[in-house]
């Protein structure tokens, strides 16, 4: 019998319903839509393309982990690059030749070395939590800015994991039940880039689906509320420690799996990636996609990764410009400049990122004719 | 034709109520949504075996508090499932409910308590309780011997030194009440509801009284289930007939028939599911949510809604104002060009409607809640024509529709497809519509026709023939041989000093479809021209002030700027524009307050009372008609 009522976007009969997955048949029919574009994104793109859009999707799932710390229960971080270099030298160390001069266990199955990668650094982001739970704003984010260059310091300084400043180490490979990834087939009907593309696609829908149900949770509320106002969330009953420590753990877990990824790509990685540069790249990512929703920072962490797609092509414009780094002005100055630039311009003119346009969009067309 | 002969006197075929149809949906359809209220801001669904077994307690509750056949329960609640329950309890074990509006005064509660000999009351909260219990402790209400509480809030803990628990009773209480006596004497309540006699008392309701005191009009079983059958089984206020897959939104006091009629016998007949708004200041937000497929309004509803249009028109964006003005300019000529072509579309304002429903006509219904209105309908009071087309224009099929409580609201509608503007459509099937040759008073004669007035015989004599018509009271004429269009009330006709008749409601609905006009009185009774006394919308003319940077205090401080009397001056020289010579209103004042319940304005169901109006305002009246120039307020033309 007719106890469901269709086609009445504002009418709710439970509050399940308000936070379901998707609430209305067009964000449905949407994200159906962006999602179908991007897997058939290795039919129609270069591989050149390919590898930087497989770059930037495990970004998005570091951005992801950001996001829940920082735009989901509002605590801010800026240590997020050592915990995803916890999570890279750890899926290195598991995955890696036992032969090599640094240290290898030689496990090269992703399923093994992808979890426990993550597992590692959510250790870490609890060890973290008990201080970051005492402390708010501004000095928390001194605190994690610590922990960037304590993590600087034992990169650079235990060779015989991380291979040595300058030197480095090659990460792990992704390699899923005996089958590599960054090798072309052997038929060779897929290139490298066009199936590591596959893969952190296939992987960032999964994190984002994790990202978006933990988000609508009682845990993820609960975040939310802690956000707003930390004080009225412990009135409603939620035990802060738990819920910041959980926080970090996730938030570490996500950066860990992120960090594990990274480099695969690549295949090569050195101590001082892991620098406050990363991290601020992390935080340009959520601030301008929209801090607190998962679409937004899958947005933004695409466009801040693809910036240097873009900005590579200055010089043609720009000829004061130079593209080799040994020359001032060059594009990588200006890179850096621009990641600044954009945080400050956000933050000042549109706090709500991308998606806070989306959102002004979307309100213009839902309250047609009106303007309220 | 009547349900009177399908269950001739003395024979042993069960007569069908609303109870008894409510009793078979629980039984045919247990799990489907019969009622939806909002409860923290979700719509919470009560399924057909749940209302009935809330029915079957209140009726066991009644009994176990000793209230027999004939006996009448008062109701006086704002619009929740509770109301009906108490409402279709009372009729299961054959007692009447006497519905009050939630916005009665102490006084009057005492009036129709006492008048109604009501022996149980259900109150909705402290508000209520508090009224009740002033007439018991003056001694008012004789016979009422239980209050049911609903909501325990400020109640609760409260009263109860002072009154026990045999006067003062929770909703939760007087339920468990029920439980017992139904264990005690199971099926007792059953056994009733099937020995209900079509002549049984189903409910009390009690007119305006634009006049004088309210009246209780005793509608009987066969009356209810004769309206059922005319209006919703066969489709004569929704054609075609309601389903169990119409919603409705429940809004208007279920004290006055027409909502009555669309909210619980409606959903009794045809298990349409009602929702329940949360207040009437809820409802543009309600309707945008609920969407629902039938929608009954008073006249002040649609105009309140077409002025809410106009307002927040005027507070959007260049462009889409622009946009929304032009397509909705662009609805007037599409229907005018659909009049002219018969009612039918032709092929070119079928696709500017079509171009019109993207770009304004889907969103803007959407936005007022009725974009899936199938059929709406305007009832209980005269409306401008202006106010019916915006809205059938831009895609709401609007039907108006004519009946008054002593017929059961059973008289005529516009049906679809065969509508006249200004006419209030033709007589439904089997109803027996006439125009007193004398008089031109309308009559009606059917099996709606009610029992009487409530212990008033000589009133009753008055309006009821004793060959079966009833004497509406409102004066019409006939209109292309089958459609009925309403003058004006008979007493309300205003015969000026030059000898010639005019309707006042045809002029003040003129007016009151300006966003502006809230409330216009026409006056001019033995007087050598017409004035109007004009309370203005506040909300719209206070948004005016605001952008032409105006700043006011109070209504009364608004209506005394010079500004606002251009502003309505403009209004009312318009309809004058469209008036005859002598039906023009020469002069008019602005009512420095609004009118109110409270203060003896207006009726509870919002009618104005003319007289007490006119005399409330005797000097601003005489000040229309002194001779004097007009002063500030007002502008002789």
């Amino acid at each position: 019998m007719s106890t469901k009522v269709t086609g009445r976007p504002a009418f709710f009969q439970s509050y399940g319903q308000e936070l379901a997955l998707f609430n209305t048949r067009p964000k449905k029919v949407g994200v159906a839509l962006v999602v179908l574009v991007a897997v058939l994104g290795p039919f129609f793109l270069q591989d050149p393309l390919l590898r930087t859009l497989s770059l930037a999707f495990v970004f998005a799932i570091g951005a992801l982990g950001l996001n829940m710390v920082t735009g989901l229960a509002g605590q801010v971080s800026l240590g997020h690059a050592f915990f995803v270099g916890i999570g890279a030298y750890t899926a290195a160390a598991i995955s890696g030749d036992p032969d090599a001069r640094t240290i290898g266990f030689g496990v090269q199955e992703m399923w093994v070395w992808l979890p426990a990668a993550g597992i590692v650094a959510a250790l870490f982001g609890v060890l973290v939590a008990p201080i970051a739970t005492r402390l708010r704003g501004l000095y928390l984010a001194i605190v994690t800015l610590g922990l960037v260059f304590l993590g600087e310091h034992v990169f650079r300084e235990w060779s015989s994991l991380t291979g040595g400043a300058g030197v480095g180490r090659s990460a792990a490979d992704p390699v899923l039940f005996g089958f590599d990834f960054s090798q072309s087939s052997s038929d060779s009907s897929f290139t490298g880039p066009q199936q590591l593309y596959s893969l952190m696609l296939a992987l960032l829908l999964v994190f984002a689906l994790a990202a978006r149900n933990i988000g609508r949770s009682k845990v993820g509320r609960s975040f939310a509320a802690v956000r707003d106002r930390d004080m009225a969330a412990e009135m409603m009953g939620i035990d802060l420690p738990r819920a910041k420590t959980l926080a970090f753990a996730l938030s570490s877990f996500y950066a860990g799996c992120a960090g594990a990824l990274l480099y695969t790509i690549s295949g090569f990685f050195d101590p001082g990636s892991f620098s406050l540069l990363l991290s601020v790249q992390f935080i340009a990512m959520v601030l301008i996609g929209g801090a607190g929703t998962v679409g937004g920072t899958i947005a933004g962490a695409l466009f801040v990764s693809l910036l240097p797609t873009l900005s590579r092509e200055l010089p043609r414009f720009l000829t004061f410009l130079s593209s080799s780094p040994a020359e001032t002005p060059n594009v990588f100055q200006v890179e850096q400049i621009l990641y600044g630039l954009l945080i400050v311009v956000f933050l000042l003119f549109e706090p709500r990122g991308l998606y806070g346009i989306w959102v002004r969009l979307r309100t213009y067309w839902k309250s047609w004719p009106f303007s309220y | 034709m009547s349900v009177l002969d399908q269950a001739p006197a003395g024979a042993h075929a069960a007569t069908t109520s609303p109870a008894t149809r409510i009793r078979e949906h629980a039984r045919v359809r247990p799990r489907a949504v019969a009622l939806r209220d909002k409860h923290l801001g979700v719509w919470r669904p009560w399924t057909w075996a749940h209302y009935w077994d809330q029915v079957e307690l209140v009726g066991h509750a009644l009994l176990a508090r000793g209230v027999q056949p004939g006996d009448r329960v008062a109701i006086h609640s704002e619009n929740r499932p509770e109301w009906l329950v108490a409402d279709m309890g009372a009729l299961a074990v054959r007692a009447a409910s006497v519905g009050l509006y939630p916005s009665n005064p102490a006084a009057e509660v005492g009036y129709l308590l006492a008048d109604s000999g009501a022996v149980v009351l259900v109150a909705e909260d402290q508000e209520q309780v508090d009224k009740a219990l002033e007439v018991l402790a003056q001694g008012g209400a004789p016979a009422l011997r239980t209050i049911v509480y609903v909501e325990p809030r400020g109640v609760r803990g409260r009263y109860e030194a002072t009154y026990g628990q045999a006067t003062l009773v929770s909703w939760e209480d007087f339920l468990a009440e029920g439980v017992q006596h139904r264990e005690t004497h199971p099926g007792a309540v059953d056994a009733l509801t099937d020995a209900a006699r079509p002549d049984d008392l189903a409910t009390l309701i009690y007119t305006s009284g634009t006049t004088g005191p309210p009246k209780g009009a005793m509608l009987t079983v066969a009356n209810v289930e004769f309206a059922i059958k005319v209006l919703c089984e066969e489709g004569g206020f929704t054609s075609p007939p309601p389903g169990p897959d119409d919603l409705l939104l429940s809004y208007l006091p279920l004290s006055h028939v027409a909502e009555r009629i669309f909210t619980t016998w409606f959903n009794a007949a045809a298990a349409t599911q009602v929702c329940f708004a949360e207040s009437i200041d809820t409802v543009p937000q309600d309707l945008r949510e609920v969407q629902p497929t039938i929608l009954f309004g008073v006249p002040r509803i649609w105009e309140k809604l077409l002025a809410g249009v106009e307002t927040r028109l005027t507070g959007a964006t260049r462009f889409k104002r622009l946009s929304t003005r032009y397509w909705l300019k662009r609805a007037s000529a599409i229907a005018a060009a659909v009049e002219a072509n018969g009612g039918e579309h032709t092929r070119a304002t079928r696709l500017q409607y079509a171009l019109g429903w993207l770009f304004c006509y889907r969103s803007l219904t959407e936005r007022l809640g009725m974009r899936r209105v199938r059929h709406a309908t305007s009832g209980a009071a005269p409306i401008a024509p202006e106010v019916l087309t915006f809205f059938s224009s831009i895609g709401v099929p609007m039907h108006e529709a004519y009946g008054m409580t002593e017929n059961t609201a059973v008289a005529t509608s516009a049906k679809p497809g065969r509508i006249r503007l200004g006419t209030v459509g033709e007589a439904h099937r089997g109803v027996e519509v006439r125009i007193d040759e004398q008089t031109g008073e309308i009559l009606t004669r059917h099996a709606g026709v009610f029992a009487g007035y409530w212990g008033r015989p000589e009133a009753t004599a008055e309006v009821l023939d004793p060959d079966g018509w009833l004497h509406t009271g409102d004066v019409g004429e006939w209109v292309d041989g089958s459609f009925l269009k309403i003058t004006d009330r008979m007493k309300d006709i205003i015969i000026t000093a030059g000898g010639k008749n005019i309707s006042p409601s045809q002029i003040e609905n003129e007016l009151k479809a300006s966003p502006y006009v809230k409330e216009a009185l026409v006056v001019g009774d033995g007087r050598t021209y017409l004035t109007a006394l004009i309370g203005i919308e506040l909300d719209t003319v206070g948004e005016w002030a605001q952008r032409q940077r105006l700043g006011y205090s109070t209504l009364r401080d608004l209506t005394e700027k010079p500004e606002v009397v251009e502003l309505l001056t403009t209004v009312v020289d318009d309809v004058n524009s469209r008036l005859a010579s002598v039906e023009q209103v020469k002069v008019f004042r602005l009512l420095p307050k609004e009118l109110d319940h409270e203060d003896g304005e207006l009726t509870a169901s919002q009618k104005v009372k003319r007289a007490a109006v006119v005399a409330a305002f005797d000097d601003l009246v005489e000040s229309m008609y002194d001779g004097r120039p007009a002063a500030a307020t007002g502008a002789q033309r």
